[in-house]
This record gives structure tokens, C-alpha cells and sequence, in this order.
């Protein structure tokens, strides 16, 4: 009987020694076919069912808060919702800031006392510091809305009327599924992230069921640098773990500006060869440093795209139609070999295709 | 030795051995990867922005004045580099020059404003550097810009020496030539008469007035050195980033105060005390603290620092 144990437990052990290595072939696989999928010029997938658009805004107003003016990713973003705010005839304000919470605050309550009838809160101008102002506003009718600020599972913060959610967690997963492939499931990277940000939360849930699910033998640590210490801490954070860590083979910075800190790290440390980048943003100039060879892969979004879905359920809202919470706005995996794409230098409405453009015209009824 | 010499060493050594404490403290917890030479290659390759910026801020301090606007005097002659690079073209050699007239200009400016107008340095040099910033973002339009010609990345990160990247070295030589002018030319005695007393030194022959300009341009000069280093480091120029090394680059200063002439700003002591700090740093990530760690201990070691050194010269007072 005692034999008989022993056999079947031997048995056992030699059927999980031979699953195991096939599992693992199978979360590699995985990840690899994840990222062919997001390789691609992405398709047009409507946000919702199409609506009048011009003829249910004639007459209202959108005010939109952008977190800083002074980044290009936001204010692009907002100059390009202005831009089809006057095509489609109705009046759209951007609010120029600097980041401060108290010129949000400012912004507002500029909207509420000018006849204003929709906040939009974009990119990072959290309604969390200013709470009290948002429930004012909506106490003077005006709908205040957070737009590209939220993960899709993520709930609408402080109150806000409707929250129009990217999927941040895909983002984190296509980060991990892109070391697991290129790694073959060897992956030991450093991961950078600043907690303060919101979308922070989605994006590493994202990418650390995706190391659990596809690669639970994955190595990676986490460690938090905030927005503010970004110039000062990353590159010495980067390079401390260098140095701890012989066999690191990534660094996930998770919003590719932080790159800028992370590649001089690895070249002061000599570890160019081993040591790769896999981020997320689509920032230009980290698209122009995956073709010097600085950065390995950024996932992107077209941030015309972007503007085209949050005003579209900005109106939507206003027109008393179904709230949207998915925005349908896509990713995009870049690296050397699609990077041609985006142009030279980069440019962050270049390599998704133009399917959008017409795709959100015929759901606001106004192609030709 | 007696014990007032001793004392006069601990005072002046202090740091440093505080340094060697910290490297001993560190190298024993994790040998095997702090006290090796690619660490400190790491740790002495990744700092020379922050050494010339505190060696910028030296001179004026030295005259009594602050320069708060040598950080933006960084990120504007680093995108000026970066823009003149990346989007014009010209070769990076005939950049040089433009950018070190543009952080010489910027002290003109300054000098010209405190000396003109008689408003306190800390007042001028926020407003223009606040004012530089506005310039930055507008000719970036607020966007990174990389493509920086490859030429400036080898002559400042990937060309070593000791397996050291040369910035380091290029940092080294402007402590000593800061060290060399400030201790044993005239005009480095101008200025100290000038920072203990103004009218002293007006009195005692001192042309006070050109004396704080010409510390205004060499704090602008470096200024532009650090800018076009710091686009070397990154291989792009960044219009907000330069602007946080201001605070750890003041700390800097007034912890290497403490050191090798202690009650005096220094170019060896503002060395050591970038080089302390940025030990502690890599020690801290080598063993994995989390960032906040790093705050506590450039914080804590700065009053700490400031606090043993008044302690020790309160002392000397009362002994004399």
C-alpha cells in the first residue's frame, strides 16, 4: 500500500513537472497573441447609438478644466475638442491652467457663474481636491464630468455626474503581456509608478494579474516616485535597483514621460543591452526614442481620438441620452517595427488610422 | 595635536566622514552590490548637473546674493540646446557657445536689475527665472524634445573614464577652478568681502557693483554648463524638469557650508555634500526603502548637518 502511495505521488509529480513548462508556454503564447492583436491599426467601434448632435446642442455651452495647459498630451487633447466644438456650432471653453487645484477651483466656478451647462474635467484635473466646488455647481444645474481620468472598473469620483473611462487596466496588461513575450516568460523588471495619479490604480491591477495569470514564475517590484520627484528621484530609484538587482531585464515606467529618467539610468549603469523599456502614453518623444533604440515598446492612444470620444459623451449627456462610461478609445502597441507609422519627429494623431473621423461624424449626423 | 585642533578637523571633516560612515553602513548591509565599482561609478555619473548647479549657486552666495533663477537658466539653455539640436540642425559644437551666452545673458539681466534697481536678489532672480520658464514652455509649446544629436550623449554619459561617464570629470574641474578662484585670486577675495559686508568692502577699495554682476554671469555660465549637461544625460530637454534640482541644490550648498571651510560656501564642501547626499540616496534604493525614506533622509541629514556644525562652532565661541 505505502508503495502504491509512493508510485502515485511520483506519478503525480512527473504529470505537474510535465504541465508546468506547457502552462507556461501557454501564458507566453497568450501574451504574445495580446499584443499581436493590439498591434495593428486599431478599428472604430461606436461608443453608443448615434444622435443629432448639432441640433441638440444648438445653444449650450461646455467648459472644459484640463489638468495643466502646459502638457502637451492634455492640452491637445483639449484644443482639438474646441476645434470640433465650433464645427459642430456650439460654444466649447478651455479653462489655461498651470496644474494648480485652485485654478481649477477658479475654472469652476467661472462655469457656474456663466451660464456654463457642462464641466468637463480633463486628464487628470481631479474633482477629489475640490469636492465641496463640484456639488456647487451641480446645486447651479451645471453636469460636471471627469473625461480620461478613470480606469473602465473604476467607480466616477467625488460625486461627479459621469465618468468617461479609458481602459487603463489593458494598458497595464499589454505592458506585462510585452515583456512575457519578448522574454519567452523570464521577465524581472522594475516597475515605476506615481499612486497619486488615478489611473495608476487600473493600470497596475492590470498588469500584475497579467504577470499572475500568464506568468506567475515573472519577477517584478514595484516602487512608487511621485509626479512631483519625477526629475529628481527616478533616475537614482533606477539606478539603485540597477545595482540590486544583476538579472533585471525590464523597467516599466507606466506613463512613458517618465522615461526621460529612466534611460539614463541604464546607460550610466552600462546595461543598455539588457536592460529594456515598456511603457505607456504615446507621447511623441518617446516615440522618437523607440527609434533611436532607447525605449523598446509604448503602448499609445491617438489623442484625437481621445477628443472625439469625450466630447461625444460630453453631448451626449447634455442631450439627456445614455450616459457613456466605456469611450471605446483604443491602444496601440508601438515598437521599431510599426514606429515608422507615426512619422518623423512623432506625432500624436499619426499610426491609428482615420476610421474615427468618419465613424463619429455619421453618429453625430453630420457627414455628408 | 592639541584639542582645539582636533576639533578644528572633526569640523571641517566632519562630513566627509560622515560620508565614509554612511558608505561603511550601506557596504555592510549589502556589499555585494553597494560597495562595487559599478555603484559608484553609477552614483558619481548620475549627479553632475546637481554639482555644477550648487557650484552656480556658490559664487553669488559667496557675494551675498541668491540666484534662484539657475534652474530655469538650466531648462532654458537645455531646450535651447535641445531645440537648436533636434529641430535646426546645428552641429552641437556651435551650440555650445550660443547656449553659454544665453546663461551669460540671463546674469546680465540679473545683475543688472539688482544693482540698477537696488531689489534684493531673491526677489530678481525669482521673477526672471519665473519669467524664463514662460519662455521655455512657449518656444517647446510645453512638448519634450528628443532627437538631440548623439555626439553630446557620448561627452557626457557614454564615454568613460574609470568606467566613470566624463560629466562627472567636467563637474570636478569646475570645483576646482570655483575653488581655485574663490581662494586664491583677487577677485574670489573681492567677492567674500563683498558677501561679509558691502559697505566694508566698498570702503575698503572693493567695486562691490561689478563684483555681484560678474558672480551673476558665472552663476548664469554654470547654469547653461548644467542645462547642456543635463540634455546630454536625458538625450532630450524636458521644459520642467531642470526646475526641481533648485531645492536639493540650495541644500546642497548650505550642507557643504558645514564642511572643509566650515561658516563659508565652497566648492570641495558643496562637492561632498552632493556626493554625501546622493550616497544615502542609492543606499536607501539599493536596500529598497521606499522613496519617502529618501525625503526623510536628505531632510534629516541637512538640519542634522547644519545643527552639529553650529553646535561645534558655539563651542569654539565659548572656548575663545
Amino acid at each position: 500500500m505505502t508503495r502504491l502511495k509512493g508510485r502515485l505521488g511520483l506519478a503525480s509529480i512527473l504529470v505537474l513537472a510535465a504541465m508546468l513548462p506547457a502552462a507556461a508556454q501557454e501564458g507566453v503564447d497568450q501574451a504574445r497573441k495580446n499584443i499581436e492583436s493590439y498591434s495593428g491599426i486599431p478599428e472604430f467601434v461606436p461608443p453608443g447609438e448615434p444622435f443629432d448632435a448639432k441640433a441638440c446642442m444648438a445653444g449650450k455651452k461646455i467648459f472644459t478644466i484640463p489638468a495643466s495647459s502646459s502638457i502637451p498630451f492634455i492640452k491637445t487633447i483639449s484644443d482639438h475638442k474646441g476645434e470640433l466644438a465650433a464645427e459642430l456650432g456650439f460654444e466649447h471653453m478651455e479653462w489655461e491652467n498651470q496644474g494648480n487645484p485652485t485654478q481649477w477651483i477658479q475654472g469652476i466656478e467661472h462655469a457656474a457663474n456663466n451660464g456654463f451647462n457642462l464641466v468637463s474635467l480633463l486628464a487628470g484635473a481631479d474633482p477629489r481636491f475640490f469636492e465641496p466646488q463640484v456639488a456647487q455647481a451641480q446645486a447651479a444645474g451645471v453636469k460636471v464630468v471627469t473625461s480620461h481620468l478613470t480606469g473602465l472598473e473604476q467607480d466616477a469620483p467625488a460625486g461627479v455626474d459621469a465618468a468617461t473611462a479609458i481602459d487603463y487596466r489593458k494598458a497595464g496588461e499589454l505592458m506585462a503581456d510585452w515583456t512575457i513575450a519578448q522574454t519567452d516568460g523570464k521577465v524581472n523588471a522594475l516597475v515605476v509608478v506615481s499612486n497619486e495619479a488615478l489611473s495608476t490604480d487600473s493600470i497596475v491591477s492590470g498588469l500584475t494579474e497579467a504577470f499572475e495569470t500568464r506568468c506567475p514564475d515573472c519577477k517584478f517590484e514595484i516602487v512608487n516616485v511621485p509626479i512631483t520627484d519625477w526629475a529628481t528621484r527616478i533616475q537614482p530609484t533606477v539606478a539603485g535597483a540597477l545595482q540590486a538587482n544583476a538579472d533585471l531585464n525590464y523597467v516599466i515606467p507606466i506613463y512613458d514621460s517618465m522615461s526621460t529618467f529612466v534611460t539614463p539610468a541604464i546607460a550610466i549603469a552600462g546595461r543598455a543591452e539588457q536592460v529594456k523599456v515598456a511603457t505607456f502614453n504615446g507621447t511623441p518623444f518617446v516615440l522618437d526614442l523607440i527609434r533611436q533604440g532607447d525605449v523598446e515598446m509604448d503602448i499609445g492612444e491617438n489623442l484625437d481620438w481621445i477628443a472625439h470620444a469625450m466630447l461625444d459623451a460630453e453631448m451626449r449627456l447634455l442631450c439627456d441620452l445614455e450616459p457613456i462610461r466605456d469611450s471605446k478609445v483604443p491602444l496601440r502597441v508601438f515598437s521599431a517595427d510599426n514606429v515608422a507609422e507615426v512619422g518623423e519627429p512623432a506625432d500624436a494623431a499619426k499610426g491609428y488610422g482615420d476610421a474615427y473621423v468618419e465613424g463619429f461624424r455619421k453618429l453625430w449626423m453630420v457627414a455628408e | 595635536m592639541n584639542l582645539s585642533s582636533l576639533g578644528n578637523h572633526v569640523e571641517r571633516f566632519g562630513l566627509v566622514l560622515v560620508w565614509l560612515a554612511v558608505i561603511a553602513i550601506f557596504g555592510a548591509m549589502r556589499p555585494d552590490t553597494f560597495l562595487t565599482w559599478s555603484n559608484f561609478s553609477s552614483i558619481f555619473g548620475s549627479e553632475a548637473v546637481l554639482v555644477i548647479v550648487t557650484l552656480g549657486l556658490v559664487i553669488p552666495l559667496t557675494a551675498g546674493d541668491f540666484d534662484l533663477s539657475i534652474a530655469q537658466t538650466l531648462t532654458f539653455c537645455s531646450m535651447l540646446t535641445g531645440l537648436l539640436s533636434a529641430r535646426v540642425g546645428i552641429p552641437i559644437e556651435a551650440i555650445i557657445p550660443i547656449a553659454l551666452l544665453a546663461g551669460a545673458a540671463v546674469g546680465v539681466v540679473n545683475g543688472a536689475i539688482t544693482l540698477y534697481f537696488r531689489v534684493h536678489s531673491l526677489i530678481v532672480t525669482l521673477g526672471v527665472g519665473t519669467f524664463l520658464h514662460g519662455i521655455t514652455l512657449w518656444m517647446s509649446d510645453s512638448q519634450t524634445i528628443s532627437g538631440v544629436e548623439r555626439a553630446l550623449m557620448n561627452y557626457v554619459i557614454i564615454y568613460r573614464i574609470f568606467g566613470i561617464p566624463v560629466s562627472f570629470y567636467y563637474a570636478i574641474l569646475l570645483a576646482a577652478l570655483v575653488w581655485y578662484v574663490l581662494s586664491y585670486t583677487a577677485f574670489g577675495q573681492q567677492l567674500l568681502f563683498t558677501g561679509r559686508g558691502r559697505e566694508v568692502g566698498r570702503l575698503s577699495g572693493v567695486a562691490v557693483g561689478r563684483v555681484r554682476m560678474a558672480a551673476f554671469v558665472a552663476s548664469g555660465v554654470m547654469g547653461a554648463i548644467a542645462g547642456i549637461l543635463y540634455t546630454g544625460t536625458t538625450g532630450s530637454a524636458n521644459p520642467n524638469s531642470g526646475t526641481t534640482l533648485l531645492l536639493p541644490a540650495f541644500a546642497a550648498a548650505f550642507l557643504g557650508a558645514t564642511c572643509i571651510k566650515p561658516g563659508r560656501f565652497n566648492a570641495w564642501g558643496s562637492v561632498v555634500a552632493v556626493y554625501f547626499l546622493v550616497t544615502g540616496i542609492n543606499g536607501l534604493s539599493v536596500l529598497g526603502f521606499r522613496t519617502y525614506v529618501h525625503d526623510l533622509f536628505y531632510g534629516g541629514a541637512l538640519v542634522v548637518a547644519v545643527m552639529v556644525s553650529q553646535l561645534v562652532s558655539g563651542r569654539k565661541e565659548r572656548t575663545l
